[in-house]
């Protein structure tokens, strides 16, 4: 497994310097300058950002025969899909650990950003479950449909997820009402992020049964 | 002798293209090199991934150390080294990137033996591959394979493209590697005279099929061409031709045995014939 993952972050390390380096720059403007949806944006960029990244880079395994060579090597075909959904983990919690420093330190500097400070929860939750959604989708999808389909993937992964996100969230706001407590709140957050984790963890064993007939 | 490795009856077919491996079966024992011979698209990488599992076989067995290996079975491939033809790793790699993952995926990794490889074949270890030139790639792809002790070498056309000084250098690594006697090659190729240079053995496959296997002496010494007449060629016994290819005043016919042949057709030009010819022959000619 420490092999497949070191595979994995050398395949996501140049780019993701390049979008670290634009994140930086996006946060320190984002701290300075007062603007809630500005802010917004930034943190979902930094949540999603960081783990799309981590999944775009799959296909370059496949632009070599190292995708092929790895299946000589010793390690079992559900290892090499796990390190592809731990490897996304990693760079999410990076995206998470970015934008709660980004909405720190504009808290610190400026107060709540936020008209209530229970929806800092309800971003983290959104982006969280966009991203686990995305990959959710993205996985299966990589391999039944080949590795040559990598962006177009990718980009109707993204769009699934933002919409049943959306979906979810729709759901609940009519279950709970337009006034909803803080614990409603808290709920309906909870209930996005589990619904997103339960489908990442069941695309986790749908990817493997699907890898386990691929043929290279 | 025991086998390192032996395939039974090994079925694979591809409906979208039409083609199919039948019934291959060949072992290779250990201590000994197999040359792997067939034209391009002949089912030589099929056969190779249906041994190492990166193609589902539809029937048949495949034993790698007395064993049929399933996926869940990581020590078997601990033992194996693997080289395909052309790009074998990410071209974003340098050298050294490779041998920190290859650490993480194999339990004996021998990076002193790697770097020592690095330096004996001239390769920059902080040099990005994609930088490299396809000799230097195809050598790192060999000090790599050969960095986790395997005891089974699978090279799958890797001295193609690369010019005779470079193979030549690849040859002497694989022969080094055979001087241990529980280490074994299967090495496909369709440049005939590096197997000719190093193997022991070698099976010929074409559209699929095997159509010969045998020692290489036997090939070298024993098989011969008979350049026959029209009226020459009616007169000979079927049982004695392997295969025949017209030319325009000849036949040349594949016989088994040319001191036989000699001694049984007296009147026919016998010649020795390399393991190239035979492959035309059996390839390009007719088979009785």
């Amino acid at each position: 497994m420490k092999g497949l993952l070191t595979n994995n972050f050398y395949a996501v390390r140049s780019s993701a310097k390049v979008f670290s380096v634009f994140m930086l720059a996006l946060g320190a403007f984002v701290t300075v300058v007062v603007s809630q949806q500005l802010l917004l944006f930034c943190m979902l960029l930094g949540i999603n950002g960081f783990s799309i990244n981590a999944i775009a880079t799959m296909g370059k395994d496949y632009t070599s025969k190292w995708g092929k060579y790895k299946l000589t090597s010793p390690v079992k075909r559900a290892d090499i899909v796990k390190s592809y959904f731990i490897s996304q983990l990693i760079w999410l919690l990076a995206g998470i650990v970015f934008s709660g420093f980004v909405m720190s330190a504009s808290w610190l500097l400026h107060g709540c950003p936020f008209d209530r400070s229970i929806d800092a929860l309800l971003v983290f939750s959104t982006g969280i479950s966009i991203s686990l959604f995305a990959g959710a989708i993205f996985f299966p999808l990589f391999y039944l449909g080949g590795e040559e389909r990598n962006g177009a993937f990718l980009v109707i992964s993204l769009l699934f997820a933002i919409g049943i996100v959306m979906g979810i969230t729709t759901a609940v706001n009519f279950v709970f009402g337009s006034h909803m407590t803080t614990w409603q709140i808290i709920s309906g957050a909870m209930i996005v992020f589990v619904c997103s984790l339960l489908t990442f963890a069941l695309s986790y064993s749908l990817t493997v049964i699907v890898f386990k007939k691929k043929e290279y | 002798m025991e086998n390192i490795l032996e395939l039974q009856q090994v079925c694979k077919t591809f409906p979208k293209t039409n083609f199919a491996l039948d019934k291959v079966s060949f072992s290779i024992p250990y201590g000994s090199i197999m040359g792997f011979v067939g034209e391009n698209g002949a089912g030589k990488t099929t056969t190779i991934g249906c041994i190492l599992n990166t193609v589902l076989k539809d029937s048949g067995t495949v034993k790698l150390f007395g064993k049929e290996m399933s996926d869940t079975d990581t020590e078997l491939r601990e033992k194996i080294g693997v080289v395909y033809d052309g790009d074998n790793f990410p071209a974003h790699w340098t050298a050294e990137q490779l041998s920190h993952v290859m650490q993480g995926l194999y339990t004996k990794w021998d990076n002193t033996l790697f770097q020592k490889y690095l330096a004996d074949l001239r390769l920059r270890p902080n040099q990005k591959i994609k930088h490299y030139s396809r000799g230097m790639t195809m050598k790192l792809a060999v000090a790599a394979a050969l960095s986790h002790h395997p005891q089974l070498l699978i090279l799958d056309e890797a001295t193609s493209g690369l010019d005779p000084v470079m193979r030549d250098d690849m040859l002497d690594l694989f022969l080094d590697f055979v001087q241990e006697e529980d280490h074994s090659i299967l090495f496909s190729s369709h440049i005939t005279t590096d197997l000719e240079k190093i193997a022991d053995y070698i099976t010929f496959i074409h559209n699929g099929k095997l159509i010969l296997t045998a020692t290489k002496n036997e090939l070298m010494y024993n098989f011969a061409v008979m350049r026959c007449k029209e009226s020459q060629f009616l007169e000979l016994d079927p049982n004695d031709i392997l295969a025949y290819r017209k030319r325009d005043f000849q036949i040349d016919v594949l016989v088994s045995d040319g001191k036989v042949a000699e001694r049984k057709y007296r009147n026919a030009v016998i010649d020795h014939v390399s393991i190239e010819e035979i492959m035309l022959l059996l390839v390009k000619g007719e088979r009785v």
